[in-house]
């Protein structure tokens, strides 16, 4: 045979191999793990809340962020295990002690067609550090964090080319990338255009999902963002409904009126893991429950000229020591939250793991001892005369039930260590007040959580560093000198070991009564494929399905 | 008439007027809402800088009197979490949810009572009359949030969604919400109609209406009921009080997206112009409702009428 006729015979035996296989992927239904799926489907979540507001400059909280992060992303994204991994940026790098270089992602543009770049960038850095807004012709807006005051240091931000944006500061950064390449980014124009006002009504970003409709305190409607750069999404539909009552959300959840439902109180995730139509899943969480206490010398806030009672570090020890962590675990979360004795999130960059504080209430009594404070009379510990008492604040159906229940739980504990606790409940805005004007009492504490809206451990180590509402045991020279040390160390490795003797150390000097870090918990129809819950404050629909 | 509605709408600006400002005041008096809007790691001078921006550090009699001359023009202020018109908000989320949940429960809980009441009135000591009383106390005594989610778990789930479990836009939708925020005042209207009804058919001119040759229904609708509606419809005036308030928890449990809920939120939340707008929107529909009360009762007993005369 000739060669052209070979040529003609292998082409038609190909176009005969091949014409059933085309024929057959072309009708075969898309797939996902070998399971039919619907692509045009509506993925129906129910949160506990809606987001008060969309632009980003106003907060990341975990209500927030759940919306927020569906159409705007960051330059540094985060995969299903907490690693940073390229987002709207490509690269980071420090090109010297002083300087960041972020290499921005081409081709990308938000839901209206208009590019990104590096002068979006340079634009929201004008706005977290409130410069030039003037000049773009926006207002400004109270915003939940104030980066010219946390991050004094970053002085000037630079184009370098289109797709290169440069960031100088005075004073080595080293988590830099993640306090400044987390934040959300708003489009430039389309703001200078509609005004900061309109990113709090229909924003576009550049986010997997294009807001379509928000009914306020009901629900938000998305649509797939079909020029995304990354993961698609696998459903044309994403709601997300606002269902407040956790009854409700779990009976909407069975009535199969939606698909997936957060935050599932930790009694009814046993009882729903039970049933075969259904998946729990669920996921460590950065939000970490502590008591703060008065560790404030008289000259730190309103303290009628006395020191806080709990100055002393052997005291807060001995009260980490009195508290029986395993039990609360297990009678009142069902094993949905974990014990962390370092101060950073276990979820976090950086975190180095602690000897847990151990249950041993005569270890307590004797740490109590030793810092001055004797067994007196009925089972009360005193030091010249006068009980050791702790005026408590609790934010009552502030962090949910279980948080509630766990501080009842452990005032009984520090009672039965000789301490006199008395509690005192009030909302949320009221305790605020309180620490806003430092009028805690001496003996007082305040039960709360607190949880990062960043990938590195710095944000939780920066709480006692300076005077702000959470921080009553302010560092001592030598901590707060070894905290510095941490935030100009350039070489990680090295940063990482001074981060890890940080933790030893605040371990030790516990500034707070550690009580639990949460996992959250999800139910979901075995309809739902491929969802992992993140251990950021927003879940993540990129390649979630819906079996057809 | 005229004078009597004149004098009503003067005295209804004076309490309007009153309720907005004491609220002024007493929801300032609450606490700064500065530090709710910051992170928690925040800086006192990141708090007063909060501050500013929101207007909250000038004199409290500047803040009021910029607040009595905006208010007569519908403009509260921004919402100071969200950042948009609080009586916009205020009304988006009245009309059309709370208004269609708050409108229906007033139907049911006005209408079926007076049937279900007369009935077992008529019928004293009856299995109806029994049937009613028992029913009546029980869901009297039964919370609504707990009514609620049994009524969702019933169903939304047991019978297989025959009924939505949360949300809004639908008649369905609205049948779950209603029958729970009506469930308590409809069983206490009919044990009203109840008692009223038993009271009247005692006297003297039902007796007479009965001697004269009317048909018992005639004796019943006609006459005895008039009289026995009048403490009916003081009541129900006054728990459409209730019936808003009823609303926030309702709300919650059905996730019905309306001024409850957004009360629920903005008073923890220290949004004073979102609290005052609600308020104020409160205040006109419940002095508007027991006004036309007022008219309906002068309208129902003509003593009524010869009392505001005198007064």
């Amino acid at each position: 045979m000739t060669s052209p006729s070979r040529a003609l015979l292998s082409a038609v035996l190909l176009l005969l191999v091949s014409l059933p296989s085309t024929r057959a992927s072309a009708q075969a239904p898309p797939s996902v793990d070998g399971v039919p799926i619907d692509p045009e489907a509506e993925l129906v979540v129910a949160l506990t809340d809606d987001t008060t507001n969309l632009d980003p400059r106003m907060g990341m909280g975990s209500i927030r962020s759940n919306y927020i992060r569906q159409v705007f992303e960051s330059l540094v994204d985060v995969d299903r295990q907490g690693k940073p991994v390229p987002g709207l940026a490509l690269s980071w790098k420090p090109v010297d002690d002083l300087t960041w270089e972020f290499a921005l992602r081409k081709g990308v543009t938000f839901h209206d067609g208009e590019p990104f770049n590096a002068d979006t960038v340079l634009f929201n850095l004008d706005r977290m550090f409130r410069k030039n807004l003037d000049k773009h012709g926006i207002k400004d807006v109270p915003a939940g964090t104030s980066f010219e005051k946390i991050y004094p240091f970053v002085s000037r931000w630079e184009k370098v080319d289109d797709s290169t944006v440069r960031i100088v500061t005075t004073e080595p950064a080293p988590t830099l990338w993640d306090f400044l390449g987390r934040e959300p980014l708003v489009p430039r124009a389309w703001t200078i255009k509609h005004g900061v006002e309109a990113l709090n009504e229909k924003p576009v970003g550049t986010g997997p999902w294009k807001l379509v409709e928000w009914k306020r305190k009901d629900h938000m409607r998305f649509e797939r963002h079909d020029g995304y750069w990354g993961t698609a999404p696998l459903t044309k539909r994403l709601r997300l409904q606002v269902i407040p009552e956790a009854a409700a959300r779990i009976a909407a959840l069975r009535a199969g009126q939606v698909h997936l439902v957060e935050a599932v109180p930790p009694l009814d995730a046993e009882v729903l893991g039970r049933d075969a139509s259904l998946r729990v899943v669920s996921s460590v969480q950065k939000l970490a429950c502590r008591i703060y206490l008065n560790g404030r010398t008289k000259d730190k806030y309103e303290s009628g000229g006395r020191d806080g009672v709990y100055l002393d570090p052997r005291v807060r020890l001995a009260l980490n020591y009195a508290v029986n962590r395993d039990a609360i675990i297990k009678k009142i979360f069902h094993g949905l939250a974990l014990p962390n004795a370092s101060p950073i999130a276990t979820v976090a960059y950086g975190y180095a793991a602690q000897a847990p504080y151990p249950y041993d209430p005569a270890q307590a009594r004797a740490l109590l001892a030793e810092a001055g404070w004797k067994p007196g009379p009925k089972g009360l510990v005193n030091a010249a005369g006068e009980s050791l008492t702790l005026q408590l604040l609790l934010p009552a159906k502030h962090y949910g039930q279980a948080f509630d229940e766990t501080v009842a739980a452990v005032v009984e504990m520090l009672k039965a260590v000789g301490v006199q606790v008395s509690v005192q409940t009030l909302d949320f805005g009221t305790l605020l007040q309180t620490l806003t004007r430092g009028t805690l009492p001496p003996n007082g504490g305040f039960a709360a959580c607190r949880t990062s809206n960043n990938l590195d451990g710095d944000d939780f180590v920066r709480d006692w560093a300076t005077t702000t509402l959470v921080n009553w045991t302010p560092y001592p020279p030598e901590l707060l000198g070894l905290y510095q040390a941490t935030r100009r160390q350039v070489d990680g490795k090295k940063r990482l070991a001074a981060l890890a003797d940080l933790q030893r150390q605040v371990r030790d000097w516990a500034p707070v009564v550690s009580l639990y870090q949460e996992k959250k918990a999800y139910a979901h129809s075995v309809r739902v494929l491929r969802f992992t819950p993140t251990q950021e404050l927003n879940m993540d629909f990129r390649g979630v399905a819906l079996r057809r | 008439m005229r004078a009597f509605l004149l004098r009503r709408l003067v005295h209804a600006v004076f309490v309007v007027w009153g309720v907005v400002t004491v609220v002024f005041f007493l929801v300032r008096l609450t606490g700064d809402p500065a530090a709710l809007l910051v992170d928690q790691t925040a800086t006192r001078e990141e708090i007063a800088r909060t501050r500013t921006l929101l207007g909250l550090d000038r004199p409290l009699h500047v803040q009021y009197l910029d607040f009595l001359r905006d208010a007569p023009r519908g403009d509260f202020g921004l919402s100071l979490r969200e950042r948009r018109p609080a009586m916009r908000m205020v009304l988006e989320h009245f009309w059309p949810a709370t208004a269609q949940l708050a409108f229906a429960a007033i139907v049911l809980s006005t209408v079926l009572p007076i049937p279900l009441g007369v009935v077992a009135a008529t019928r004293r000591d009856g299995l109806v009359d029994h049937a009613s009383r028992l029913g009546s106390l029980f869901l009297q005594s039964m919370p609504s949030f707990w009514l609620g989610l049994m009524l969702i778990l019933l169903f939304a789930v047991g019978l297989g969604g025959l009924l939505p479990a949360y949300g809004s836009g639908t008649l369905r939708h609205l049948i779950l919400p209603a029958v729970t925020l009506a469930a308590a005042p409809l069983a206490q209207n009919v044990r009203l109609i109840r008692a009223g009804m038993l009271e009247v058919l005692q006297h003297d001119y039902v007796r007479t209406a009965r001697a004269k040759g009317l048909g018992e229904r005639r004796v019943v609708y006609g006459h005895a009921l008039r009289n026995a509606a009048v403490p009916f419809l003081t009541v129900s005036g006054l728990s459409l009080g209730f019936m808003l308030s009823g609303t926030i928890v309702i709300e919650t449990v059905f996730s019905w997206p309306g001024l409850g809920r957004l009360i629920v939120q903005a008073v923890p939340g220290r949004d004073f112009p979102v609290i005052q707008a609600a308020v104020f929107v409160f205040a006109v529909l419940f002095v508007a409702v027991n006004l036309v009360v007022d008219l309906l009762q002068g309208w129902l007993d003509p003593r009524a009428r010869v009392f505001e005369r005198s007064a």
